[in-house]
């Protein structure tokens, strides 16, 4: 299974099993219980390193994109052990092979520039995944710019 | 009433100038069988009658291959399927009334019989000219009962070539596609009118991409099983497989005419590139050498030209290489997302999808040269991955205009747009071709 994958299988498993652990652990009492409490969203498992996001039909890092890269490689030069795989993606516009090359790009683009910024490019990997995984599956230009990034997972 | 012998001669050669007259004005194109086509009619006007059995299994088999038969004729776009004239047959097997069969129109009729022989089904077909009278095919059929279906197309193949004279690839053809059926993209293979769907991979990851050989006996895929893109290669008969193993991307495989290569987008020497490649997943020759995207490749029938989508320009467009060298012809030249391009087996044409300002992605055929653009979908939302049948009349696509991802086909003229089948989840990047 690959890396994000199994990020994928631990972030379904996590919210659950939060949940009912502390339903496990809540105390027994002698009056009429409580009413359960309102659920709470657990918080999402946070990659230390945010996705950078990039322009329609562009692998280009744009002025905005930049200072996230820089916060990204700040982290990986704080931690020398780690390291990490640059997964490119594509908004669902456009034709699936022509955007699983794209994709590629973005990740090449985003592993040049850590590179520029001084990481050590052992320490990182690429791969593309098109538009196959989206992060919002909404159809708006909302989710399609949310979609149309590289993320960094950790290794 | 004496009739003078002359007059007789006369008489009797007018009537055969009248009978064949039509005949000799026919216009050149006009198929090769030797029935009189009515001025004007396109398709082929076929009566087909009810193969006879003698009762209950029996009949049953032959209402099954008539259905076959029924609707493989259909399929094809070249017959118009007329019902049987009430006066057909004087009596029941008695001889046909040929005379009631011109009344309708009909040009051509089938007809056959049934029999059982010691564990065999026989189908015995006849094929009579209508207009004429005369006999042009009588042909049997033999089967175990579990192959009813592939008996109605051996007919429907001989019937087909023998009214148009070209060898007939459509009934055997097959369908690789990619399905979300089982809750992952994996790759499916079915008939050419949809039936028979058969998953060819387990992957459990993400395969794309389905592209069999033209020999019949490889099909080549992507999947991530690997944690990243990869292309495997199968041997249909044997189960071996292959892969490429390069870094990098290696995806969008076809296959090329008259090699045992194929074509694929690789990356590993750091651009997107399309090389050959060998059905072992070693590499041949490299291709493009150009920056940028270089995806999506597509032969021509001889083997000689490559069309393939080319990020060289800007945005994608499609363009044409001769593979003895010199310099790519850029193709497309209305729109600016243009990808997918899929050479016909006749050579002349090709067919691609156009991501259009209105968010919409069509598909357009152009002749090869560049010339005769035409717009073959429309106001039907995404429209992608067109492929040609081997016989070049059909065109098998993905739309999701009726929402999710289906694949359909149509004649290569754009009409009679359908969907293929019904089938669970998503499908897409269909791929039409011969298998052995």
């Amino acid at each position: 299974m690959s890396n994000s994958t199994l990020k994928n299988l631990g972030r379904t498993l996590i919210i659950p099993s939060v949940f009912m652990l502390g339903a496990c652990c809540a105390e027994k009492a002698v009056e009429a219980p409580p009413p359960p409490p309102p659920p709470v969203a657990a918080a999402p498992i946070v990659s230390p390193m945010a996705d950078v996001n990039f322009g329609y039909d562009s692998s280009e890092i744009g002025p905005a994109a930049e200072d996230q890269m820089k916060s990204n490689a700040a982290w990986l030069a704080a931690n020398p052990a780690r390291g990490a795989v640059l997964e490119g993606h594509c908004d669902e516009r456009g034709t699936s092979e022509y955007n699983m090359a794209l994709g590629e790009r973005r990740a090449n683009m985003a592993k040049d520039y850590l590179v520029r910024l001084g990481v050590d490019p052992t320490r990182l990997q690429t791969v593309s995944f098109g538009e196959e995984q989206p992060l919002d599956p909404g159809h708006t230009e909302d989710a399609w710019a949310k979609n149309r990034r590289v993320h960094f997972a950790e290794k | 009433m004496k009739i003078s012998k002359n007059s007789l001669a006369g008489f009797s050669l007018a009537l055969i100038c009248m009978l064949f007259l039509p005949f000799l004005l026919r216009a050149e194109e006009a198929r090769e069988y030797i029935a009189i086509r009515k001025q004007g009619a396109g398709r082929i006007a076929v009566v087909l009658d009810r193969t006879a059995a003698k009762s209950g299994k029996e009949s049953e088999w032959a209402r099954s291959i008539d259905g076959t038969i029924r609707s493989g004729l259909d399929f094809t776009g070249i017959f118009n399927l007329l019902p049987a004239p009430m006066n057909m047959r004087s009596m029941p097997g008695g001889p046909l009334n040929f005379g009631a069969l011109n009344s309708v129109g009909a040009e051509i009729y089938t007809g056959g019989t049934m029999t059982k022989q010691s564990g065999q089904v026989n189908l015995n077909m006849e094929v009579y000219d209508a207009l004429s009278g005369k006999q042009l095919m009588k042909k049997q059929y033999s089967g175990a009962e579990t192959q009813l279906r592939s008996m109605g197309l051996r007919f429907c193949v001989d019937l087909v070539e023998l009214l148009t004279g070209n060898k007939c690839l459509l009934f055997g053809s097959k369908i690789s596609f990619v399905s979300t059926k089982s809750g992952f993209k994996e790759i499916y293979m079915c008939d050419f009118d949809g039936q028979n769907v058969v998953q060819l991979t387990n992957t459990r990851s993400i395969s794309l991409t389905p592209a069999v050989s033209p020999d019949g006996n490889y099909i080549a895929w992507t999947d991530y099983t690997s944690g990243r893109p990869d292309l495997y290669i199968r041997n249909l008969a044997t189960k071996a497989t292959a892969s490429v193993g390069k870094p990098g991307v290696s995806i969008d495989p076809s296959w090329r005419n008259g090699s045992n290569e194929l074509a694929t987008t690789l990356s590993f020497e750091g651009d997107q590139e399309i090389y050959l490649v060998r059905p072992n997943g070693t590499i041949s020759r490299r291709l493009t050498f150009s920056r940028g995207i270089d995806v999506s490749p597509s032969f021509s029938p001889d083997g000689s030209k490559m069309a393939f989508v080319s990020q060289r320009s800007g945005m994608p467009q499609i363009f044409v290489q001769d593979l003895q060298g010199g310099a790519a012809r850029r193709l497309t030249f209305s729109g600016n997302y243009n990808t997918q391009p899929s050479w016909s087996p006749g050579g002349d044409k090709i067919v691609y999808s156009s991501l259009q300002k209105n968010g919409e992605i069509n598909i357009f055929i152009v002749n090869a040269d560049g010339s005769g653009l035409l717009q073959l979908t429309r106001g039907a939302r995404d429209n992608e991955s067109p492929s040609w049948s081997p016989d070049g009349r059909m065109i098998a696509f993905m739309s999701n205009r009726q929402g999710r991802k289906k694949l359909f086909v149509m004649n290569a003229d754009g009409s009679n747009q359908r969907a293929l089948f019904q089938m669970d989840g998503d499908q897409q990047q269909p791929s039409w071709s011969i298998v052995r």
